[in-house]
């Protein structure tokens, strides 16, 4: 009844009715001896996560609630982390200290700087990942937090008491109310039925097609004793856990519907059920509430597909790291594995046009994300066009591959046919049918920019609840919550990033003030300040500030930048010491177009020119700058010295 | 007004911060006796105003001019007699819903009737320029257009109203807007390249597309850019500036042109001493017509620094009317101007930014009726009498001839731009162009599109990278 942290295993510990660990002695508390904590998490995905550590390295004595621990570190969809716009999120992640970065560095099997030929403020850090060894890097860390507690259990209701003056709000959250007791017996029943999974270890999800239904009809079997179970006397006892700060990460589990064909069932994720409680709770609450899809591709088993007609792609070496603590990756590029490119055709369009009346998922009015748009949407919006479609590896033992771009909600046996007619997959074999997800989101305009809520205090959304999609959005959201719900215990200011900060601030400030009607991905064109906003400074923009305002940061991340933060200092200043005249520097640099209109001698690196070996030079309004480690200072440099803030100003917002 | 266009174009989004709910009422005609004057309210209490001023009525029909007895709705009293209309929004000129009360002009009954309206719960007078700054917070008009009503309302001369009534229908607005709509394209291409050209299909050629719309933008703007102020000079009038030798007969021509005695004229040279400037209608053209000091050396402290005053304002001049004594042609200081002066002027360097000149010949009643006139030179010129009329209308024709040249004539060709602020944002956004394409960085390159995009919203508010964005989605298939 207590959770072993520091050795790397968690008992699931609520399987029997007792109370939870009381992580302290509550003097205000309505029922004494009932647990009581800084902040309690609800859900384990990648906002929740994220959140949970977050709050319990800023200090606070955290619990997180998800349904099932052996789910913690899922990647429910793409067996990838970063990209364009996401490797900027996921280097801001990091320098405020959060996990997803360190994970992806211990568990990518791929990994690839995307853009290298456009410009290093729109590098894209990318990686394919080994799902099983995510998850199980994942829970290793997120077991082995200090102050984090992990508990498994459903949230049925929200504890709300009166609010605090001095703050917006209707009422302020107390606590949550779990449904957790029945649940987990009927969860660990079910693990006992398989045998060699105990309910002591971490289990893996239900991988395959063939387990997931059966697995859901089982479950309802179950549903009807637990039903029994809670008529004992005084189930909720055990079940209210007290905490000063609530954050919630539902994902797609409010009011979740998986769909297939025609065929839809309840459930948060294939195999999971929804919650449906706390939806009911948050609209009778007033919170205005959207329905969003979204989808996920068919799994093919790897060794049915002819991987010697495709195009392939080789992994970048040397690999870069997502995490500024790291010099190098967990895995030598050559033992990396490769992805395949293959394209759709005439005959899938075919398929899906004359099936459409089998499909309720792309009829459906709910909004669907423009850019990861499922195989249907695409081909009734460009008809006649080809389509990409990586062929992804899903781990290093793996026998899965997934279809990157092939999203489909179309009945089993049409998706098979379809697979079968694209080049490379001409006898693939579909281990699991791609399905659609539609689920509740808030209207994120009703959160702050430090993600409480408008009508809640103490309330904070994180995650998909938002109305995001991806899981770097939904990481870089958990770690502002979780930041903010402890700030918020031990009554300090919020630690709000800017959108002229960090493509974090750039993602919130959209949310909060402008709301979304489709599930919301970064890009970064979505940052005015682009230029400055790059993944190579994300550190020098956000661990000063996490380390001095939220106390998120270690000491060691913080004594890395601020190492790194003078040598680029002493590198500018030894740059800027060096003057020649401008013919002196096209003698030196010729393939540099220097613009004469400043008298003055330019200054510049010569010394960077010679230490460091450049890869490119290039010039901006007179100013040269030298690449390699230099180009990210010298853009500062430049950026400094040439654009004052104002002229960054905009009218979007 | 005015002032407050002029405070609400620096305002911008603020003025979209306006405390929605309240509503506004004011006399919206000219104050004073008159047979009609016109009352407006504008917010959602509009409905209940009118319904109250005319009660026990019911509402007149959307839009339809109707007689209504309009009565005080405390006491009751009869106020007036008068039209009313009816103008829910969002049709209607500040997008909300709007009342019209056409009453008869005395000034008891206007004050009758806005006492009447203040007493309406609801309904607070209105601040300067507030109907035109809702009009603009809805979006029922952008800035070029709420710049072209302020114009309007100001215009004095022919030409001025046709060129302010075409910025008000939104023409150079809408020259903006599409400018801006094929710069968001462009970059639109250029940010779909950076975001998705490595992990998604994107067709060929998407960067030379988007660098073919900015070299045909940029044509755009060149010859835009090349108008050279005139639409400015005909919202603030062209500088015409007369000028020439002592004597010759300056201030008659100005008293002349502007009707009226503007400058004392005497047969003594050095008369006009300081710089005297009247705003004329010349033709249609608005012009700022000034008198100067006759331009000669050696005379005292006082007259000499009325020449300095001269010169420096013949350099601002758009047009120079230099005028020369017709029987005196031979005189040194006739010469001396011709030399100085007027050769010059008459062959202007390339750029085009020196003045346009017109050679008057005055006193063309002293010479002789027969024989050869004197010839200034190789110069064209015009003959006149200030004294008879003689060659008047001569003048006037050649005047509006180069008042057109000058001003640029706002019923033809391309909306021309008004103010400096048009032509400093389309200035910048040209020069963004060219960085665009002196980048070698992709990043830089957005960069400057961004930049010139900005550039050119100004001119017409709005421009969020959202736009960008559905442009994206819409032109390409992307994801993943």
């Amino acid at each position: 009844m207590f959770s072993l942290r520091g050795r790397g295993l968690w008992v699931a510990a609520s399987l029997s009715r007792q109370h939870l660990p009381s992580a302290r002695l509550s003097g205000d508390c309505s029922a004494p001896g009932s647990p009581h904590f800084d902040v309690v998490v609800v859900g384990g995905g990648h906002a929740g996560t994220e959140a949970a550590a977050a709050a319990a390295r800023c200090g606070s004595q955290t619990l997180l609630l998800t349904h099932r621990v052996d789910t913690i570190g899922q990647m429910s969809c793409n067996p990838s982390f970063g990209g364009i716009g996401k490797g900027h999120l996921m280097r801001e992640i990091d320098a405020l200290d959060g996990l997803c970065s360190r994970i992806c560095d211990q568990s990518g099997v791929h990994y690839k700087v995307l853009n290298r030929r456009k410009g290093p403020a729109v590098w894209g850090l990318r990686a394919q990942i080994d799902r099983k060894l995510y998850k199980q890097n994942m829970q290793k860390e997120i077991l082995n937090t200090p102050l984090l507690t992990v508990q498994e259990g459903a949230v049925e209701d929200l504890i709300l008491t009166q609010p605090e003056p001095g703050h917006p709000g209707r009422c302020r959250v107390s606590g949550v109310v779990l449904d957790c007791w029945g649940l987990n017996q009927v969860l660990h029943a079910k693990h006992k039925f398989y045998p060699g999974r105990g309910f002591t270890s971490v289990v893996p999800p239900p991988a395959s097609q063939a387990e997931g239904p059966e697995f859901d009809g089982r479950y309802q079997k179950k549903k009807k004793k637990f039903y029994l179970c809670a008529v004992l006397p005084n189930p909720m006892d055990g079940s209210a856990v007290h905490a000063e700060s609530v954050i919630l990460t539902t994902g797609t589990f409010l009011r979740g519907t998986v769909v297939i064909g025609l065929e839809t069932h309840p459930a948060g994720r294939l195999g999971d059920q929804p919650s449906i409680g706390l939806a009911q709770t948050l609209e009778k609450l007033g919170f205005v509430v959207g329905r969003l899809k979204t989808g996920t591709p068919p799994r093919i088993a790897k060794e049915s597909i002819d991987f010697s007609i495709l195009n392939k792609q080789t992994p970048d070496d040397p690999s870069v790291p997502f995490s500024f603590v790291n010099e190098t990756v967990w895995i030598k590029p050559e033992d990396q594995l490769p992805c395949h490119l293959t394209h759709t055709n005439s005959a899938v369009d075919a398929i899906i046009l004359e099936n459409l009346h089998l499909n309720s998922h792309v009829k459906e009015t709910a909004s669907g994300p423009r850019y990861c748009p499922s195989i249907e949407s695409k081909v009734l919006r460009f008809p006649n066009r080809v389509h990409q479609v990586w062929l992804e590896p899903e781990g290093m033992d793996s026998d899965l591959i997934y279809p990157q771009g092939l999203s489909v909600t179309l009945p089993a046996e049409l998706q098979q046919k379809m697979i079968l007619c694209i080049r490379g997959l001409e006898k693939a074999k579909m281990v699991q049918p791609g399905y659609g997800v539609q689920y509740d989101y808030l209207d994120p305009r009703q959160i702050e920019p430090s993600l409480e809520t408008h009508l809640v205090q103490r309330l904070f959304f994180a995650g998909q609840i938002n109305g995001t999609t991806g899981y770097e959005e939904a990481a870089a959201q958990g770690v502002i919550a979780g930041v903010n719900a402890s700030l918020r215990v031990s009554r300090k200011p919020p630690f709000i990033v800017s959108r002229t900060e960090g493509y974090i601030g750039v993602m919130i400030d959209d949310l909060t003030t402008q709301g979304t009607s489709e599930p919301y991905r970064m890009f970064t064109s979505r940052a005015e300040f682009r230029l400055s906003l790059r993944p190579d400074n994300a550190d020098s923009r956000l661990t000063f500030r996490g380390y001095e305002e939220a106390g998120c940061v270690s000491q060691q991340r913080y004594n890395r930048a601020a190492w790194m933060k003078s040598s680029l200092e002493e590198g500018i200043s030894v740059l800027k010491s060096i003057e020649f005249s401008s013919s002196k520097w096209k003698k030196l640099i010729p393939q540099v177009s220097i613009s004469t209109s400043r008298s003055l001698p330019v200054s510049s690196g010569e010394r960077k020119v010679q230490a460091l070996a450049p890869t490119y030079v290039m010039s901006a309004e007179g100013v040269i700058f030298v690449s390699t480690l230099a180009t990210s200072f010298c853009i500062l440099a430049c950026q400094k010295q040439q654009q004052a803030p104002s002229s960054f100003c905009t009218g979007s917002h | 007004m005015w002032r407050e266009l002029r405070t609400l174009a620096a305002w911008g989004p603020r003025s979209l911060c306006t405390a929605p709910g309240a509503t506004i009422f004011a006399l919206s005609s000219g104050r004073g006796r008159c047979g009609v004057a016109v009352i407006r309210t504008s917010g959602p209490a509009s409905r209940q105003a009118l319904r109250s001023l005319t009660a026990p009525r019911a509402l007149p029909l959307a839009r339809r001019a109707s007689l209504r007895l309009l009565c005080d709705p405390r006491s009751g009293a009869p106020l007036d007699r008068a039209l009313v209309l009816w103008l829910p929004g969002p049709q209607s000129f500040t997008g909300e819903d709007c009342t019209e009360f056409h009453v008869h002009g005395g000034p008891a009954v206007v004050s009758g009737v806005l006492q009447a309206l203040g007493g309406v719960p609801g309904l607070r007078p209105a601040e300067a320029g507030e109907f035109t700054r809702r009009a603009f917070a809805h979006g029922k008009l952008s800035l070029p257009e709420v710049e072209g009503l302020a114009d309007l309302i100001h215009a004095e001369t022919e030409a001025q109203r046709r060129q302010a009534l075409r910025q008000l229908d939104g023409e150079l607005g809408h020259l903006c807007r599409s400018w801006a709509e094929t710069l968001t394209k462009a970059l639109a291409y250029v940010e779909a390249y950076i975001d998705f050209s490595e992990d998604d299909s994107l067709e060929e050629g998407v960067l030379e597309q988007a660098d073919r719309e900015v070299r045909a933008l940029e044509v755009a703007l060149v010859s835009h850019l090349q108008d050279a102020r005139r639409g400015q000079r005909l919202r603030s009038g062209a500088h015409v500036v007369v000028t020439g030798p002592p004597n010759a007969g300056k201030s008659s021509l100005v008293n002349l042109l502007s009707r009226k005695p503007v400058s004392i004229v005497s047969p003594e040279p050095g008369t006009t001493r300081d710089v005297l400037e009247t705003p004329v209608d010349l033709a249609g053209f608005p012009a700022l017509l000034s008198d100067t000091a006759g331009l000669r050396e050696g005379v005292g402290p006082v007259e000499q620094e009325g020449v300095r005053r001269a010169r420096e304002r013949l350099e601002q001049a758009d047009l120079v009317v230099a005028v020369l004594d017709a029987s005196d042609l031979a005189s040194p200081s006739s010469r001396d101007f011709l030399d100085t002066i007027v050769a010059p002027l008459a062959h202007p360097d390339p750029s085009g930014s020196s003045p346009r000149l017109l050679l008057v010949l005055n006193k063309s009643d002293l010479l002789p009726a027969e024989g050869p006139h004197p010839q200034p030179g190789p110069h064209p010129h015009l003959l006149l009498s200030c004294l008879t009329g003689a060659g008047l209308d001569g003048l006037l024709g050649v005047l509006k001839k180069e008042l057109a040249v000058v001003c640029g004539d706002p019923s033809t060709g391309p909306p021309l731009l008004t103010r400096a602020r048009h032509h400093h944002h389309l200035q910048r956004c040209l020069d963004s162009l060219g960085h665009y394409k002196g980048a070698a960085d992709l990043a830089l390159a957005a960069e400057a599109l961004r930049t010139a995009r900005r550039h050119l919203t100004q001119l017409t508010g709005g421009g969020g990278s959202k736009e960008i964005l559905d442009v994206i989605f819409q032109d390409f298939c992307v994801g993943k």
